[in-house]
This record gives structure tokens, sequence and C-alpha cells, in this order.
């Protein structure tokens, strides 16, 4: 199996699960408790369908779109995931330049391996930042101010990570960063040499971002559940969020709103997004899922807020059925994820190439020439 | 496993199985992306109950039913599909002389392996004539010649595949027509010995309403996919379709419907029927059912067209649900093609009599002895 021959989702994570030591794998792949949000997420999709119109001289469909006042090429992008050098060397650097090619946004974790000025300084391209509130205020200030300078054209708050999920995959592999060997994940590690070769060869793994500030993640063998217990601050509120909003003065996102209510309260602290997020069913088991919920919130809030929607997106389908029930786009982490570890910035453009491909087919199969013309008319729920 | 062992549609779907190599077999049997659409088609049915009527008084049960102004024995007829002497030898001729022993109507693709003249000088049941809209004018007219010379009945215009659908079983399989051998394609064809023969001893394999035009489908090697994203016309508009329609000249249907709005339109163009029907599933993955679709249809357009539902059906009873909502009839193409493949035209006749057999058992058991004695009292829709 190659890059080639990777068309969907489900062979992206098969290749991925060939090239990496078993507890990182199932730290991309797993979710919390019974993973049943995760399920739920890509589900979801199905219980609603789209209905197309024939005859309508479609042409080339103009996939393009706005968003955080800027142009971008198609209405789908990478969400912010972090470590991303464990999934392949090439890290952040890799998603940003395959982003940056497609004309879409990359988003840096504040858990990134590389730093808000390295990747600033390989791409042009649209560029989201991702932020944890620390206990070290500092250590938020500090990131927004370099997100400033460096260029970024957005930021995002994570508010669904107060404390850590139940990973339990994660308990059982050992998964700690940097990976910590125990006798069974060694084998999985001695297995993909290749990978190891490249961990051990190229830059030194770190959480380069916040390396300066604190000696977490970096010396230390610590699981991520542990950092975020331990590092971000769960006392976090409206307050919290306003005063970053204000500090950054820019397009500014809560990622992980979930209630009509709060999607509201976005709006008045001054956001100009939010993404409908359960962090991939990472964090809690059994909440509902994204395209459960986004009609709901767009019919509240949708000409008020750009809204996202993370979690579930497989398909270029499920990208139209999002549009149609209100969203201005969607973003993947888990799905890139694996297209990074396939193949590095190679593997993240083939999935944006197959991702484009799926929704320009499938815009023509609908008989829609914008995405304007994704409306809610275009989907029928099941009841 | 043999003919006489086919009772129903998987039998029949098994033992074509057997006989066809796999690249062939997973044309016919896959569908667009996830397949999801594909299993919904059929499952669809299982939403709603049939309640039956007792004491009816039901030895004689008449099937037969009228549309585009021809009766029928059968409220069903055989789908146009593409390619048929791929599957068998005799192709076409097994199809039309199996629908003209049940006085059926079957439908002849634009890509079909056996001529209309042939056909029509063999088989004087009702014909139908499917037509795809091709960039090349001059074989449009060719097509619409030919088929109006050869006294067939109806044509229908498909309008679902303005762009080839992403079938990923056939993008593994590497699919194409006539088949390349690739090494793990030439396998199956090699432990598939009887297939081979046929195909090479039985009359040379073409496209003979395309020969004279394109060179995709005689000596090149083409997916369908790409035919239809290559040589279709995607401009193809409601005034082309108008056109077509006063050039044929009689009764004309559009194949692919799945709007209500555009099932309005096609009764404004002249149109005399359409197809509810998202090709099988296997163009626009996540796309509404053709049974979840077919009331909202009936009730804005059955009294001015005739309303077929075409894709998903297994069994007597989906047919009678299909007609109890207000279909006039109901067509599929797997419906007969495993069949076709499993046995030529003894495996159509036998399918064809095993859903006969069928329907007349369910009608009775339904307490009918017509096809208009079914309504939508004998549904109950389950939620």
């Amino acid at each position: 199996m190659s890059l080639k021959n990777c068309y969907n989702f489900e062979d992206f994570r098969k290749l991925a699960k060939k090239k990496l030591p078993y507890p990182i794998f199932h730290y991309i792949d797993g979710g919390a408790d019974d993973e049943s949000t995760l399920k739920r997420n890509t589900e979801s999709f199905n219980d609603c369908d789209l209905v197309p119109n024939i005859l309508a001289s479609v042409g080339k469909p103009d996939l393009s779109t706005t968003l955080f006042g800027r142009k971008i090429d198609m209405p789908i992008f990478l969400s912010p995931a972090a470590m991303q050098r464990l999934y392949h060397y090439e890290g952040d650097m890799a998603s940003a330049r395959a982003a940056d090619k497609f004309g879409t946004f990359y988003s840096m974790s504040s858990m990134g391996n590389n730093t808000i000025e390295e990747v600033s300084n390989i791409s042009s391209g649209p560029k989201l930042f991702q932020l944890y509130v620390h206990k070290d205020r500092s250590i938020s200030d500090d990131l927004i101010e370099r997100s400033r300078r460096s260029g970024f054209d957005a930021m995002c708050l994570t508010v669904d990570t107060l404390v850590a999920g139940n990973r339990e995959r994660d308990h059982r592999s050992g998964f700690t960063t940097p990976p910590k060997l125990t006798l069974k994940s060694l084998m999985s590690f001695i297995m993909r040499p290749e990978w190891v070769f490249n961990y051990l060869t190229h830059k030194k793994f770190e959480l380069s971002n916040v390396a300066k500030k604190t000696d977490k993640g970096t010396n230390i063998a610590k699981s991520v559940m542990e950092y975020i217990n331990e590092q971000y601050d769960p006392t976090m509120s409206w307050k919290d969020a306003e005063y970053c909003v204000k500090k950054w003065n820019g397009p500014f996102a809560l990622k992980g709103v979930m209630s009509v209510e709060d999607a509201k309260r976005a709006i008045d602290i001054g956001c100009t997004a939010i993404m409908i997020s359960n962090h991939g069913g990472r964090q809690l088991d059994g909440s509902r899922s994204p395209f459960d919920q986004v009609k709901a919130i767009s019919d509240a809030v949708g000409d008020k807020l750009e809204i996202i929607l993370d979690g579930g997106v497989r398909r270029g389908t499920h990208v139209l059925k999002a549009l149609a029930a209100g969203a201005k786009a969607c973003s993947f982490g888990k799905m890139f994820l694996f297209s990074l570890a396939a193949g590095g910035q190679k593997g993240v453009e083939k999935l944006l190439q197959n991702m484009q491909d799926e929704i320009r087919r499938n815009m023509v199969l609908m008989g829609c020439k914008n995405l304007k013309e994704i409306d809610s008319s275009k989907i029928i729920y099941r009841k | 496993m043999n003919l006489k062992d086919c009772h129903n549609f998987s039998d029949f779907r098994k033992l074509a199985k057997k006989k066809l190599p796999s690249p062939i077999f997973h044309y016919i049997d896959g569908a667009a992306d996830d397949e999801i659409t594909y299993a919904r088609n059929t499952s669809a049915f299982d939403d709603v109950d049939l309640v039956p009527n007792v004491l009816r008084g039901v030895e004689d049960v008449d099937l037969s039913t009228t549309i585009f102004g021809k009766k029928l024995d059968l409220p069903f007829y055989l789908a146009p599909t593409a390619l048929q002497r791929l599957f068998h030898y005799d192709g076409e001729r097994a199809v039309g002389k199996a629908a003209q022993k049940f006085k059926t109507m079957f439908g002849v693709s634009a890509l079909a392996t056996v001529s209309v003249e042939e056909i029509s000088s063999m088989i004087d049941t009702p014909k139908m004539f499917q037509f795809y809209f091709h960039k090349d004018r001059g074989l449009n007219d060719s097509c619409l010649e030919r088929a109006k010379a050869a006294k067939f009945d109806v044509m229908a215009l498909t309008v679902d595949t303005i762009t080839g659908g992403n079938r990923e079983r056939d993008l593994r399989t590497g699919f194409t027509s006539p088949p390349k051998l690739t090494l793990a394609s030439l396998f199956s064809f090699a432990v598939k010995p009887m297939w081979g023969i046929n195909y090479l001893t039985k009359g040379k394999f073409e496209l003979p309403h395309l020969q004279d035009y394109v060179k995709e489908g005689t000596d090149t090697n083409t997916s369908i996919g790409n035919y239809f994203s290559t040589m279709l016309d995607q401009s193809m508009n409601w005034k082309d379709a108008e056109k077509l329609c006063s050039q044929w000249g009689g009764h004309f249907a559009l194949k692919g419907v799945m709007s209500v709005e555009d099932a309005k339109r096609a009764v404004d163009i002249g149109c005399t029927g359409i197809m509810v029907s998202n090709h099988g599933g296997r163009q626009l993955d996540g796309s509404r059912s053709p049974f979840d679709q077919l009331a909202e249809i009936v009730d804005a357009v059955g009294d001015k067209l005739d309303v077929i539902c075409e894709g998903g059906i297994h069994r007597g009873t989906h047919m009678l649900k299909a007609l109890s909502l207000g279909a006039k009839a109901c067509s599929g193409g797997r419906l007969y093609l495993y069949a076709l493949a499993a046995g030529g035209q003894a495996g159509v006749e036998r399918a064809i009599e095993k859903y006969k057999t069928e329907l007349v058992r369910d009608m009775k058991l339904m307490g009918c002895t017509k096809i208009s004695d079914l309504n939508r009292d004998n549904l109950r829709f389950r939620r």
C-alpha cells in the first residue's frame, strides 16, 4: 500500500497505522471513554440526505469562500493539532506548506513542535493560531503577541479542554511525549525503524512555542493528559476569553462551542467565529456531534458569526451537508494527521487534492455553481 | 451453486460473483464513495410496513400496468444498463428476449454492446432507449435518429451523470472497458476461464452506438467515470433537454430526477415520465433514496406524468410499497444484471419469474387483485 492508493479516510488511516508505532497511532485514532461520540461525529451525516438539481449547466464550480477575513480556495482547512512531529518528521512545516499550496488555512497548536516564527517564514498562506489559556498568563500573552508579529490571520481559543478527556487507549499504550518506552511499546517502535530513525535524526522534539516558558513537555516524559491538567487553567471563564479577544483584536473564534446559548455569548464578547466541535470525540464522550448541532446554532447566530464545523468530516459530501445546514467551512484533525503520517507534506497534499476533487465532483452532481447555492433546500433530514 | 439454487436477489448476486472476473463483478456491485446511498436505497423500504386487507377474493391477480402509453404485463421493467456483453456474452440479446417473453419493457443504453437495429429486429415488445448528452452533437443526432428509425417507444435522457461518480472499487480493481489487465486483475480473469473464453470467442466487444464517433470504448481503455467526465456535455441545461424532447417527438423521460422542483420542470418541458433515481447510488453518495423521495414527487406531479421508482428494489414487496405510494412502475439495473451474469437469458428469465411470483403472492396476501388496488392506506410509516 502506498500514497497513490489512498483514495479515502480509511486508506490514509491504514497507511498511517502501518507507519506509526502503535502508541502514536492510537493517540490519533482514539477518543474518550467508549468512543461513542467519536463514532457519532461521522455517522450523524448519514441521517440527512442531499437532494440534487439536474440540468443546471454547472461547468466548473467555484469552491472559494472567505473565512476570518481571508479568501480561501475551498471550504475546508486543517484543524490545529498538537505535536505533529510525532506523526512525521516534517511536522507542522509539512501541513503548513500543503495548506498554503491549496490556498486554505493551516492551524498551529500551542503545543506545536515548530515555532510560530518558523512557520510564518515558510508560508504566506492563511494561518490560524490555536491558544490555550495557561495558568501562567504570561505564556498566553506571549503567544498572542508573537502570532500577531508573525502575521497570523486569526486566533482561536480552545474551550473544551479544561481538563483532559479519558483517552483509555493512551492509558493502555503508555502514550507520553516524548514517547515512553515500555517493553510492549518498544516492540512496535523496533518494527518501524524508519519512523525511529527520522524521529532521532531530525530536529529535537519539543513543544517549541512554550519551551522557553516551561520545562514541561521537553525533558520530562509526560502524558498529554497530565500536561493539560497541570498547565491549563481550569478556572478559565468568559472574562478570560474576552481578555484574549481584546488582546488579539482581530478575527477570533472559540473552538469547542456546542450550545446555542454559548454561541450567543461568543458574539457578546466580540468573537467573529465559532468552531462547533467536541474535540474529535476526545474529551466528553456522549456529547452531541457537531453536525447534529450545527443547524440549531446556525439558525440562532449564523448571520452574526462564521460557523465552522469541526469533527467527523471525511468526505466531500459531508462538507456539502455541513454547508447546507449553515456552516461556513469545515475543519478536520484526524484525517489530515493520518495523511501526514502516511506521507508528510505529500500525504497532506494528496488528501487535500482528494477532498477538492470530491467537493468539486459533488457540486457538479448537485447542480451547484458556487457555495452560496448550497443552502437548506439541498438537504432533507430523515425523521 | 447454479441457477436453480437462485431464489432471490442475493442468490443471483452470489452466483454472478462466482462467474465474473472480480473487476467486472465489482463494477456492477459497487457504488460511489462509502456506498451509503446504495445501502439506503434498499433499507429505505424497511421504514414502512405493509398493512394487508383480508377476505377480498383474490384468485386472479392482474399485474399489468400502463406506462408511456404502453401496456406492460408487469409493473416493473429492466432499466437500461451499459456494457451488458461484459457480463454475459449474449448481453442485450439475452435481456431483450427475456423481457419480451414476460411482456415487459427493457431499456437499451447508449453504451449498449448490441445495436438498436439488431434489437428492434429481434424484439417487438416495448423498448426504451437511454440517451447520454454528448459534447459531439453529431453523435447525439445519430443516436436519436437510429433509435427513432428502430421504432423505440421511449427515450430516456440521463441527467445524473454530468460527471463520473467516485466508484472506489473500480479505482482499486482497474476496471476499464475493455478490461485492462493488471497483474492483480489478470489473476481473477485467469481463474474464471469460461468468462474469458466466451468474451473472446462470441463476437467482438463493441459499442455500436458510439463507435463511428468516439475512440473510447473501442480501441482504448477508458473507465466509465472517465467517459462521463470527458465525453458528456457538462453544460447540458433545461433548454437542451427541451430541444431533445421535441426532436424525439414521442414519449420522453428524464432519468435521475430527485427534487420536486425539477420534477415540475420536467412536466413543463413536455416529459411524459421521470425516473426517480440516484443511478443506483453510483454517482452522488449521501444523496436521498428514490423511495424516501417518492411521495413528495408523486404528490407534486403524479397526475401529470408517469413517475417511476428506480433503485434499491430487491423484492416484490419493495415494488408493492413503491406502487402503493403512487409510482406507476418500478425499475432496476442490478435487479437483472446479476442474473444475466449468472445465466444469460435463462438467468434473466428466472429472475423475472421470481419477482413475478413474489408479486402475485404478495398481492394476494395484501388482498389486492390489480395494481390500481394499491394505495397509501396499505402503508404505515414507522416513526
